[in-house]
């Protein structure tokens, strides 16, 4: 068990830090055309015309009547994302052409010189005020109405979370190119086989023989490289072949912040029932932002309600949960999907709850913190242990959460005010409901060649959490042979089989059971010398409530990783600044595999969800995103949060591949709650909101001047 | 067809700003913001003339194209200025950018130019026809424009010897590196013989450039410490009516309080 | 009559024709394919496009090409080959933590390592914070790569 956790260096490291490692934008190939989008400057309006310019020799214009197939991408359950705008536009930013061409410079003469006649029809902004609503589901538990009816107070609460951008360093990139007859697909991605599905049906292809997508070295994804590779992949397919030539699209990054998918916004409001002190019923509402499309929304809204009211038992429970349209940049995938919004505004109403009371937080939380056996939000069940319990006090020992919350509490003078806040979350493991069973359906093979290599064929990607050498280190402890022995090559769709998407944190868990069980297969019935192959596929456990969409019930997830987080701030009561004095975790991943690689996990997640509950500020306004620059969009520096810790408990899952669940969003979810938390401490005051600015900060001062 | 010049001498470089329509170039972190494949550059690093820090009796002399890591570097210059560029950017724009640079590109978020306009830097610029002495307060007529003539370049920046050890600097931006200012505040006070023989303050990028204001300074200036702590409510009051700042990502109000706020605390930090 | 721009490049002397004023971003990727230097941002927030300019680290998008001219410029694949004892220091210790995780900070995180510890043997971990800061990496937090470089100073012993 303990090789598993102890480190090795990881396969890529070497590549990466040389500087060899080819990322999409470092690939050179012969006959290589630039392609640069032309995107919509209205937020609604219908195309009426478009005034092209002469082209120079050599540059092409591309758009949706190139498209072999249907013009659109295909994501989920729907159709709404057009390859190239056809007669109207949703939101600044979306795609109408695309430019090609050899030079950068040329291209962007050509782009200056379009005129797109626009007839301009009313945006709406507000997701509050939409006229359509993709989707909506409820959930019930118990009885609500009674428990209401029998309150005897009952308090409410709103709260607004924002965007957060997900700032991959590297910016979204594909290269389309064909070889031969086949086309081939590349670059910047977590998901092969979803370009896959995509490109086949822009291409009006009878199936995928003659296509291949290969996955190139990603400088950092976090979900946002989920569903838009998809949108790239489609576009330079339809261009490679149009003008014969590769093409690359590299996206600037001002044209990525403003025009990829980040993180719904979301309004969430919390009424809850009281009797005697105690909780008896709540009643949710959360109404996230999709902008406008809805690419992934039926499942982040989804995974939002499930999570509505976080960590607790609540017995008499009603969520209704909507996704709404709005004419600005359609939303997607960022590490938590949908969780991060709704722990955040369950940790602050909790603690809200508790102050009404005369409580302490923490101690109130304590009271409803689930254990193995309670019913979950949906009537499944939690199956396997929850150690909340050992993590608290583990993070107790780690932060003096308890002492310092006492002493921030009393009155506090002088410029600088400290506070100290805490947060207990989880992130459901795998894809919500059935879909690993009836979507994802995944398979994987092993092949041991003649020369007793090892080869693993999976189609999920390392776009830096380290799954490349976290599978070589499954086999190479499995089958006790040595790294060398082992290969894990960039996935390439023509080679491996669809091991299902790199999202939802189910590649260890999920595909790495896999993994294991043809290690298993292979040590047993080992041929030295002979080629050998084992392929195993998805089996869904038998334990689970079956999920039902309809009633919205079941057990949504297989099982649920865990998480407590405290964050301690300064605030600076002259400026509203704040520094971070310290932020630690204390997680429950079932078992790490491999310690340092899951600690950078931690680490990372929990900088960016500090960044969501404070610096990362960003707003739209009239329909686009303000802060489209690094400089304007603040994520942490190496100085801001100097002191943090993590560690782990370990509660291995039955399910999992050494007792591993899912990691790589968990660390995502807490962070922002714990920060605003301890600005709640440190001031004496209450927020409702992410990210909380100094401005927020110096505004709360004012009216709540000690 | 020349696309720049690479001058190694100041009278070479001063000729050339002269004949040619150049952009002088020292450490590009602001230019560089832009492509610039079409302008013609006047590359300044080579000139040693522009590089230096040093003392005569009456200033100490930084030369335009000091980088803000060679002044952190030197002994000579000034804690309060050290104070200042050690919160600028990050070590990489540091070891490029130029005092000169950043007085010149005339943004009222200028972290050195805020400290040089309390210290009462005078900057000297030159041209292939002489040169003259401009008090840095005269240097900006609006956000992004100075007086800089085409034919001049800024040689040096000349701080007036005095006791700058009395000094109060505060940045106020969104994380702790790569911070554009949000709000910057730098003061300086000189008690000798318990009086005040000086009284300095600047404000940054609240307003369109870089704000003193003289008329309240005079009114500090010679009080012994017992007047100025009783004229602290009514000098409080006095910059409150003249701060009016601009609203923009961040609102009016904010910038407005925070000014205030801290201008309280260097006075009462200061003892006044 | 084009300019020549006369730099040494990893050890070597070049020369570029392009125009002065191209970022030296743009003429190492795409001239001298030194792909190991990333572009982030192109305006300086985000160094990835580090390299190092007579020792300091200097990001390369905010540089002019004429900037150059008579200097001595080293990318991630120079610093190996001229400097291979301290890369070797770098890459053994981010190696010892894991601090690698997509990669497309590091190269840039490795070349303020080294123009930090040039001028400060053994920092602090505030120094190298601040060394660091204007590197941004969204993967891992920072924490193993300020390990990394703590470990690269404490074994390298002598090397800087």
């Amino acid at each position: 068990m303990a090789d598993l956790a102890r480190h090795v260096v990881k396969r890529d490291h070497g590549d990466k830090i040389s500087g060899k490692a080819k990322y999409v934008c470092d690939l050179t190939m012969p006959g290589l055309l630039t392609g640069k989008l032309l995107r919509s400057v209205k937020a609604k309006a219908l195309l009426k015309e478009i005034k092209l310019p002469v082209l120079p020799e050599g540059y092409y214009i591309v758009d949706y009547r190139d498209v072999p197939g249907e013009n659109y991408v295909s994501m989920v359950d729907n159709h709404d994302t057009h390859i190239f705008a056809q007669d109207r536009v949703e939101f600044i930013g979306e795609p109408i052409l695309m430019v090609v061409g050899p030079e950068a410079k040329v291209i962007d003469d050509i782009l200056a010189a379009i005129t797109v006649v626009y007839q301009e029809e009313t945006p709406i902004f507000n997701v509050k005020e939409t006229d359509t609503i993709f989707y909506q589901f409820e959930d019930n538990k118990g009885d609500v109405a009674k428990a209401f009816s029998q309150a005897d107070k009952v308090f409410t609460e709103e709260y607004h979370t924002g965007y957060q951008e997900q700032a991959y360093l590297e910016t979204q990139g594909i290269l389309a190119y064909y070889e031969g007859a086949k086309l081939v697909i590349r670059g910047s991605m977590q998901c092969p086989y979803y370009l896959v599905g995509a490109v086949t049906i822009a291409m009006g292809l009878k199936d995928n023989s003659q296509l291949k997508v290969l996955f190139d070295y990603t400088g950092g994804a976090f979900g946002g490289k989920e569903d838009y590779p998809s949108v790239l992949a489609c576009q330079t397919a339809v261009a490679t072949k149009k003008v014969g030539r590769p093409v690359r699209v590299v996206l600037a990054r001002r044209e990525d912040i403003i025009s990829t998918s980040k993180r719904h916004p979301a309004y969430l409001t919390y009424k809850t029932a009281l009797r005697a002190g105690k909780i008896t019923g709540m009643d949710i509402d959360i109404l996230y932002d999709s902008g406008a499309y809805r690419t992934l929304s039926l499942v982040v809204l989804q995974r939002g309600i499930i999570g509505a009211i976080g960590v607790y038992r609540i017995d008499n429970l009603h969520v209704r949960g909507r996704s709404g349209k709005t004419n600005t940049v359609p939303n997607g995938a960022f590490r938590g999907f949908g969780g991060p919004q709704v722990f955040f505004a369950m940790e602050m109403h909790m603690s809200h709850l508790a102050k009404e009371l005369g409580r302490d937080p923490l101690d109130f939380k304590k009271e409803y913190m689930v254990k193995q056996g309670d019913v979950t939000s949906t009537n499944g069940i939690y199956h396997c242990p929850v150690v909340l319990p050992q993590m608290l006090e583990k993070l107790d020992n780690m932060s003096d959460y308890q002492k310092k919350y006492a002493a921030y509490k009393k009155p506090q003078s002088g410029r600088y005010r400290k506070g100290i806040g805490l947060s207990l979350v989880y992130h459901g493991c795998g894809f919500t409901g059935n879909g690993e069973r009836d979507l994802i359906k995944a398979v994987m093979k092993l092949i041991k060649y003649e020369d007793d290599r090892v080869e693993i064929m999976a189609v999920n990607t390392d776009m830096g959490q380290g799954l490349k050498t976290t599978f070589i280190k499954l086999v190479t402890t499995i089958l006790g042979i040595p790294q060398e022995q082992v290969i894990f090559a960039n996935p390439d769709t023509s080679r491996v089989p669809d091991s299902g998407p790199t999202v939802a944190s189910r590649s260890m868990m999920n595909v790495g059971k896999l993994l294991e069980r043809a290690c298993l297969k292979l040590k047993a019935n080992w041929q030295k010398g002979v080629y050998q192959e084992f392929e195993e596929r998805y089996q869904h456990p038998a334990y689970l409530i079956p999920w039902n969409l309809d009633t919205f019930s079941g057990d949504a997830y297989p099982t649920y990783s865990w998480a407590t987080n405290a964050v301690e701030v300064q605030v600076d009561t002259l400026t509203g600044a704040t520094q971070v004095l310290g932020a630690w975790g204390v997680y429950d991943i079932g078992y790490p595999i491999d310690e340092k690689i899951c600690k950078g996990q931690m680490e990372g997640g929990f900088l960016q969800a500090i960044g969501y509950g404070g610096m990362e500020q960003m707003t739209a306004e009239k329909g686009v995103i303000r802060n489209a620059s690094l400089s304007d969009y603040i994520i942490p520096t190496a100085k801001d949060v100097p002191h943090m810790e993590v560690a782990f408990v370990n509660n291995p899952y039955e399910f999992g591949p050494f007792g591993a669940k899912g990691a790589g969003e968990l660390p995502a979810v807490g962070g922002a709650s714990a920060y605003v938390e301890a600005l709640e401490n440190a001031l004496g005051t209450r927020f409702y909101k992410t990210a909380v600015s100094m401005e927020d900060i110096l505004l709360a001062e004012e009216v709540n001047a000690k | 067809m020349v696309n720049s010049y690479f001058p190694t001498t100041l009278a070479e470089a001063l000729q050339l700003r002269q004949a040619q329509q150049v952009v002088p170039y020292a450490g590009g972190t602001d230019l560089m913001l832009k492509d610039r494949t079409e302008t013609a550059f006047l590359f300044l690093s080579q000139v040693s003339e522009l590089r230096h820090v040093r003392e005569d009796d009456k200033y100490l002399r930084i030369g335009a194209a000091a980088t803000f890591t060679e002044l952190l570097e030197n002994e000579l210059t000034p804690a309060f200025l050290k104070a200042a560029l050690e919160e600028l950017a990050a070590p990489a724009i540091r070891n490029m950018g130029t005092i000169g640079g950043n007085i010149c590109n005339g943004s009222p978020k200028a972290d050195s130019a805020l400290v040089c306009f309390v210290l009462d830097a005078q900057l000297r610029l030159a041209s292939a026809g002489g040169e003259r002495l401009v008090p840095i307060r005269d240097f900006y007529v609006d956000r992004g424009k100075t007086i800089l003539q085409a034919d001049e370049l800024l040689v040096e920046v000349l701080l007036p010897k005095k006791d700058w050890s009395n000094y109060y600097y505060e940045k106020v931006g969104a994380r702790q590196a790569l911070a554009i200012s949000r709000l910057s505040f730098g003061g300086l006070v000189e008690i000798k013989n318990a009086k005040l023989v000086n009284f300095a303050v600047a404000f940054g990028a609240i307003d369109r450039t870089i704000l003193r204001m003289p008329a309240l300074e005079k009114r500090m200036m010679g009080l012994s410490v017992t007047e100025a702590k009783e004229q602290h409510k009514a000098i409080v009051a006095a910059y409150s009516e003249q701060i009016n700042p601009l609203s923009g990502r961040i609102s009016a109000r904010y910038r407005k309080k925070v000014c205030l706020n801290l201008l309280e605390d260097f006075l009462t930090v200061k003892g006044l | 009559m084009t300019q020549q721009i006369k730099f040494t490049l990893n050890g070597t002397a070049v020369v570029s024709e392009r125009h002065p004023g191209v970022k030296l971003l743009d003429v190492l990727r795409e001239d001298f394919a030194d792909t190991g230097v990333k572009c982030g941002c192109r305006e300086g927030e985000c160094g990835a496009c580090s390299v190092l300019l007579d020792g300091l680290v200097a990001n390369s998008c905010m540089v002019a090409l004429g900037a150059v001219a008579g200097r001595n410029v080293l990318t991630i694949e120079g610093f190996a080959k001229v400097l291979p004892q301290r890369y070797a220091a770098l890459q053994k210790a981010f190696a010892a933590v894991s601090a690698v995780q997509c990669g497309f900070c590091i190269p840039g995180m490795v070349l303020s390592a080294e123009s930090l510890l040039n001028k400060h043997p053994h920092p602090t971990a505030a120094q190298i914070r601040d060394g660091l800061s204007g590197n941004l990496c969204r993967c891992t937090g920072y924490n193993a790569i300020v390990e990394a470089v703590e470990i690269a100073a404490k074994e390298g012993n002598g090397i800087w």
